[in-house]
């Protein structure tokens, strides 16, 4: 009889969002002004457990809903005993405060086990159910987190579940497909990428869970080794509101003004490729520094401005050498108008300038990811980002493949950027299992120390690199959109790595780095950083790292694996999308088709077809033509999107691309706000235009 | 588990009506087990009004509470500040306006029917936020209020004459009807008491009056209000003022003489953080079959009097309800005793029909019946099938029937000799007999709205800042009973109204077949259930939780 311990957190709704929620001053938004909720995605999970149950037929087996948060937290406890939960474990504590995952995923795995002790008769006939990510956090780190705190098996982006002869089957996303797979051991931590099968509450159970007491733990009570910002492993610099996009959102009233839009937006050169290595890198060490008191690559404007306006003074006082400033100077610096800091911080400052050192030591890595022996391309962009890191640093881009006979894949690496390619190949390695990947990985990272490692925000990242961070103890920041190399001198840290990231569904953007680790970590999303054009001249190294692997670092079985059908080159010049807009089938593929055939033929230019997640579903198109978060992240000159509102998780899959024109009957669909050009209006009747236009040239 | 779905007193809603029964049974019975289900997600989300308040039966609810209430932080964010200018206009054209109060004082000064309208000394403030102020004291006293709980049936007992308990909506259907995974099957509430309070045009309710064969003397007739709220300067709030109230009467809806002639008028209020509600109130019976109540705001907010306040302003939030208008002669009965209600169930607020027309007044009423339920409960809960009977009586105690009373034949009045001499005559009101007057259904005609703006009204944004939706696979809950009727009769002669007058673009003409194309947008106003010219639409309660989620409505 199994069990379920579901994980569930409250978040700020932030479908919620208006104009009013956001501080006119700052543009930050105020997050009192929005309504808690429970994530959508553990309303999932909830949902999901209580399939599990059902189909497995056991009447007997435990729902408990476990969250950690503050007191107020308890309402979507309720929320949870009001559908399927029978007990509820509310963990809260002022300690637990300003937790990153680390400090999260720690004291919820404690507290798993006491609840599996206390609750549970100590059986480990369990499962943790959580949904992948929470909309506010977005880094999907805790759960596998949780996993490796536990040393248990971590099935990601679970879809649905299958009960047969006494054993539960899950399917999974993963890159461009699904796949069929069974955890080896039990316990084991289940994440919910989408399971939209709701789950309603009764009156009956909410009146009985309202007037139910709620167990309460606070961080001693479970033993947690790791809790509130001392635990963290990262620590957030800055908040800011999301630049403004750079798209131009312009609204077009024609079919015939669109052709034109395309047209001549195909016969444009399109800007070279960013060549990174060629340029000068955009951060210089310390030591290399004409001016010794040169500050200018500080990680906050205002740290980079006081930093100015003390070398200015010491100029001002003829003071070249730090050692210089006695009480006296700093007196005279400190009456100096101008200057709006206190003593404790001048001398923290001073003790910055004597600085030089930098705080990490060793190459910056990049996690290798293929399929079918192609180097995924998120792999290529952050080779392109890691050498650019590495130019800054001086030092060395190392690239970790592992897999079962990979070695041939070494060359692209090399000529994509790598230094040094630490190749780890094994037979147990053959099909990605998050252990023994994991283990691989950890083996080869405890050799030889690199000081960066990236990872792509992808299926198989977001779930290697939280295990793996977690494991050597180091911290870990989710789905970067831009890393650079800065100074935190005032703190005596010279050349760490800023990680830049969106949070709460994009409304607002975070600076974090790391802390109290030896190596800092982070996932970046594909589409955003730049590779650099493949270049067979390139030379680098090959180190072979061997591991001893057996059967039993494996974690799942996979039983299938179902990629898409059929062949999409997403480096098409051109990629027209469709979705949920085009209704059905006959009229996805007719409108799409007959785009596509028009611009291919008159402009003599590669198309391929896309899709959204929802058009995939309604059986509109293949899953390999879904482009998004959990499809394929695209690039080209121009993409068309028809009948696409625009959801976040679609829109990160375009990032990259030049030029975006979206066809929408609605005037206030989101994505207008995120393309170039736009056309208010049914694709029935813009579509066939468009391409009749384009065809009469 | 079984044990929790017995309740003693089960109240439907969480309005004004049902907030105060609960508020005022639990505070005098503590130990009463009172819960309180709504069909909105969340506290406020359903309830929509102008509103400008009376305060004497807030008072009256909230004294035995607290009776410091008035200096409490929450009392003071709702009730936001007394009315100290009434501005009652008369528009002319799209730029003249006329201050008529002068006109109102003077019928009041003589104690007529429509010298009501005036509003000095009342409170300013929003239905959502009031409710959601009630429902944190009803909270606090330990009522249980449960949001996500749609009542869709009343089991009535034909025999013994009693309701023994209301049955939920099914959830988890999908659109065919059938179960899918995760279905709900609408659990069954018992009860031994029965509060109606669903607001105006309530499923429940009807359904009661039907099954314990109350009647009504006068068919209910019904406006429409489509409100905005409007985010304008620092200048022009300050212009406008915090302490004052617009309503206007004429354009764009009625002119002396050469029309349109349509019953209503629109209003104004400041709302707080320099929001100004924007409103229009049309009575239902209006003929045009091209209207679309929402291109008379249109016209109202373009002219200039109202533009000044508002111009340049961002639309933060929008709704859309119906007001029950037939006055004291369309409140359910049993046709035997008399009572708003019948044994152990009664019918509270809107749900009774309690608006006084002449004011356009019903949160003071609803709050009073919500009063009277609770003494008669706490009275007699052990012999509930007395409840009607005694609740009827506090009522008229409380001088609702009366206040109903003055206003009787006011919105009759105008509808049968229209504004011009109908105004004056509802003065009569009291004296005039009853009038018969058509259900709103009835009056569509052929004609067209002279005013129509050239520009087609923005439905989705208005249902986008509603925040309107519901699951996407349930079934339709608009039903609509004979298609062949639109596609063939209605599409022809009035170009479906249907699709026109629903201010959420819920009807959409798919291949020349007229249907609820998009039901999920659906803002729960009801308006087509009782404007459809061949009584051809049924309105049902969707799975709870959908609808709109007004926050300062
Ligand atoms: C963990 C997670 C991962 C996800 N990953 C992805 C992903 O990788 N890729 C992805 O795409 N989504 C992804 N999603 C789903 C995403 O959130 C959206 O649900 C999805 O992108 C919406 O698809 P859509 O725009 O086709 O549908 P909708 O949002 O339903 O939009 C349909 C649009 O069509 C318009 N329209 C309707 N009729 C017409 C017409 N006749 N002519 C023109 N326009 C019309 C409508 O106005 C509307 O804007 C993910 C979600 C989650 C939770
Ligand atoms: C535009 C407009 C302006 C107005 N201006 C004023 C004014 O200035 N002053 C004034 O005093 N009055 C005004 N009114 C009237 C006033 O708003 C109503 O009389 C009052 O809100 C009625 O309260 P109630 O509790 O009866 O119903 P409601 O406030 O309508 O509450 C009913 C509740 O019941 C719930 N419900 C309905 N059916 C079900 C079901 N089957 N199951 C579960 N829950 C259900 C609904 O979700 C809703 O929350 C105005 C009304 C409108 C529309």
């Amino acid at each position: 009889m199994s069990h379920y311990i579901v994980l569930v957190k409250q978040v700020p709704d932030v479908s919620q969002i208006t104009d009013n929620a956001f501080d006119p001053k700052t543009g930050n938004l105020i997050r009192t002004r929005l309504p808690s909720v429970i994530n959508e995605l553990d309303a999932q999970a909830l949902a999901f457990a209580h399939h599990m149950k059902t189909i497995s037929g056991d009447t007997d087996g435990k729902v408990i809903a476990l969250t950690m948060g503050p007191p107020m937290a308890a309402e979507v406890l309720r929320y949870s005993l009001g559908r399927c939960a029978d007990t509820a474990v509310l963990l809260t504590d002022r300690a637990l405060g300003g937790a990153d995952t680390v400090a999260t995923a720690n004291p919820l795995a404690h507290a798993t086990q006491k609840i599996c002790t206390e609750l549970l008769g100590g059986s480990n006939d369990y499962y943790i159910i959580s949904g992948m990510q929470s909309v506010d956090g977005d880094t999907a780190q805790v759960p596998a987190q949780m996993a490796e705190e536990l040393n248990i098996p971590c099935v990601p982006y679970a879809t649905e579940a299958h009960y047969k002869n006494g054993q539960f089957t899950f399917t999974r996303i993963i890159s461009g497909g699904s796949q069929q797979v069974q955890p080896l051991s039990k316990p084991a931590i289940v994440t919910i990428a989408k399971y939209e099968h709701p789950l309603f509450a009764s009156f009956a159970r909410t009146r009985k869970g309202n007037q139910m007491d709620l167990i309460q733990w606070g961080a001693d009570d479970v033993k947690a080794t790791a809790v509130g910002v001392t635990g963290s492993k990262t620590r957030v610099i800055r908040v800011f509101p999301p630049g403004k996009t750079t798209r131009k959102c312009q609204q077009v009233e024609s079919t015939k003004e669109l052709a034109k839009i395309i047209v001549t937006n195909l016969a444009q050169n399109s800007d070279p490729k960013d060549t990174g290595a060629e340029q000068s890198p955009d951060y210089i060490l310390p030591k290399k520094r004409a001016d010794k008191l040169d500050r200018r690559y500080e990680g906050t404007v205002k740290e980079m401005n006081d930093f100015n306006l003390l070398a200015e003074k010491l100029k001002e006082l003829n003071i070249t050498d730090i050692a210089e400033v006695n009480e006296k100077a700093k007196e005279k610096i400190l009456a100096d108008k101008s200057i709006s800091f206190h003593k404790k911080t001048l001398d923290d400052m001073l003790n910055g300038l004597a600085l030089s050192k930098p705080e990490y030591s060793g190459e910056v890595w990049v996690m290798a990811e293929h399929a079918e022996n192609n180097i995924n391309d998120a792999t290529f962009e952050l080779i392109g980002k890691a050498r650019e890191l590495a130019d800054s640093l001086c030092t060395v881009v190392g690239v970790v493949l592992v897999g079962d006979q990979v070695k041939s894949m070494a060359g692209d690496l090399i000529a994509a950027g790598a230094g040094k390619v630490y190749l780890i190949e094994d037979s147990v390695l053959k099909n990605f299992d998050p252990h023994s990947y994991r283990t691989a990985v950890c083996d080869v990272f405890n050799k030889y120390q690199p000081q960066i490692v990236l990872y792509g925000a992808t299926p198989q990242g977001r779930v290697l690199a939280p295990m793996v961070s977690y494991r050597v103890g180091c911290g870990l920041t989710a789905d970067c959109t831009g890393l650079d190399i800065r100074d935190s001198s005032r703190k005596g840290q010279i050349a760490i790595l800023m990680q830049t990231r969106p949070a709460l569904g994009g409304n607002i953007m975070a600076t974090i780095c790391t802390k109290d680790s030896s190596c800092q970590m982070a996932t970046a999303r594909p589409g955003v950083m730049k590779r650099l054009e493949a270049d067979a001249n390139r030379k680098g190294q090959m180190i072979e790292h061997s591991i001893e692997l057996t059967e039993s670092d494996l974690s799942l079985t996979i039983i299938s694996t179902e990629k898409g059908q059929g062949n999409v080159n997403f480096d098409s010049g051109v990629i027209i999308s469709g979705g949920k807009g085009m209704q059905n089938q006959e009229t996805f593929n007719r409108l799409l088709s007959s785009l596509c055939g028009s611009i291919r033929n008159q402009l003599d230019v590669t198309v391929e077809q896309g899709a959204t997640r929802t058009a995939v579903e309604q059986g509109f198109a293949e899953r390999i033509h879904q482009v998004g978060q959990t499809g394929t992240a695209v690039g080209p000159k121009l993409y068309v999107a028809i009948g696409i509102s625009g959801a976040i998780q679609h829109m990160i899959g375009v990032a990259n691309t030049e030029c975006i024109i979206a066809i929408n009957t609605d005037p206030n669909a989101p994505i207008f706000k995120q393309c170039d050009y736009y056309i208010v209006g049914n694709a029935e009747q813009v579509v066939p235009e468009l391409a009749e236009t384009i065809k009469a040239g | 588990m079984q044990e929790y779905n017995n309740v003693s007193v089960l109240i439907v809603g969480a309005g004004p009506a049902g907030l105060a029964t609960a508020i005022t049974l639990k505070n005098q019975q503590p130990d009463l087990d009172i819960v309180v289900i709504d069909k909105a997600a969340g506290v406020g989300n359903h309830n929509l009004s102008g509103a400008v308040l009376e305060p004497g039966a807030i008072a009256k609810l909230m004294d035995p509470i607290d009776p410091d209430w008035t200096e409490s932080d929450d009392a003071k964010g709702v009730l936001l500040s007394k009315v100290n200018k009434d501005d009652i206009m008369f528009l002319l054209g799209k730029k003249l306006a006329f201050p008529i109060e002068i006109v109102i004082k003077m019928a009041k000064a003589f104690k007529l029917g429509f010298g009501q309208m005036t509003h000095s000394g009342d409170y300013i403030c929003s239905v959502s936020k009031l409710t959601t102020w009630l429902n944190k004291v009803a909270i606090s006293l330990g009522v249980e209020v449960l949001y996500g709980f749609a009542a869709e049936e009343i089991l009535w007992d034909a025999e013994e004459h009693i309701a023994t308990g209301v049955k939920l909506v099914d959830q988890g259907l999908n659109k065919e009807g059938n179960p899918e995974r995760g279905y709900l099957a609408g659990e069954v509430v018992n009860a031994k008491t029965i509060v109606i309070a669903e607001g105006c045009d309530g499923l429940l309710a009807e359904k009661f009056v039907k099954r314990a064969g109350l009647t009504r003397q006068a068919a209910q007739l019904y406006s429409i209000g489509v409100k905005e709220l409007i985010k304008v300067t620092d200048e022009q709030y300050k212009k406008f003022g915090e302490d004052r109230v617009v309503h206007a009467m004429g354009y764009p809806i009625w002119t002396p003489a050469i029309g349109p002639g349509m019953f209503g008028g629109g209003i104004m209020y400041p709302m707080g953080d320099n929001h100004i509600a924007v409103g229009m109130i049309i009575g239902l019976d209006y003929k045009f079959c091209d209207f679309n109540p929402q291109d008379a705001l249109t016209r109202f907010k373009g002219h200039k009097f109202v533009k000044q306040f508002i111009d340049g302003g961002i639309v933060t939030e929008a709704g859309a309800k119906m007001i029950p208008e037939g006055g004291l002669y369309a409140i359910p009965r049993c046709p035997k005793t008399e009572t708003i209600g019948r044994s152990n169930v009664m019918l509270l607020g809107d749900s009774a029909g309690l608006v006084n027309m002449c004011k356009i007044k019903g949160m003071h009423n609803a709050i009073e019946s919500g009063i009277a339920a609770a003494n008669a409960i706490a009275e007699s809960i052990d012999e509930p099938k007395g409840l009607a009977r005694i609740y009827t009586l506090k009522l008229e105690q409380a001088g609702v029937l009366k206040e109903m009373a003055t206003a009787k034949n006011f919105r009759q009045t105008v509808a049968k000799f229209g504004n011009l001499q109908g105004m004056p005559l509802s003065v009569l009101g009291g004296w005039l007999p009853k009038f018969n007057i058509e259900p709103d259904y009835k009056t569509l005609t052929t004609s067209k709205y002279r005013l129509k703006p050239s520009v087609k009204f923005d439905k989705d944004t208005f249902t986008a800042v509603a925040a309107t939706e519901h699951r996407e696979e349930e079934p339709c809950h608009l039903l609509i009973e004979n298609e062949t009727i639109c596609r063939e009769t209605c599409l022809g002669k009035f170009g479906a109204p249907c699709i026109t007058f629903c201010p959420a673009g819920v009807y959409e003409s798919v291949q020349g077949q007229p249907k609820a194309a998009n039901p999920s947008n659906c803002l729960h106003c009801k308006t087509c259930q009782r404007k459809c010219p061949y009584d051809n639409i049924r309105w049902t309660v969707p799975e709870p939780n959908g609808g709109p989620k007004y926050k300062t409505m």
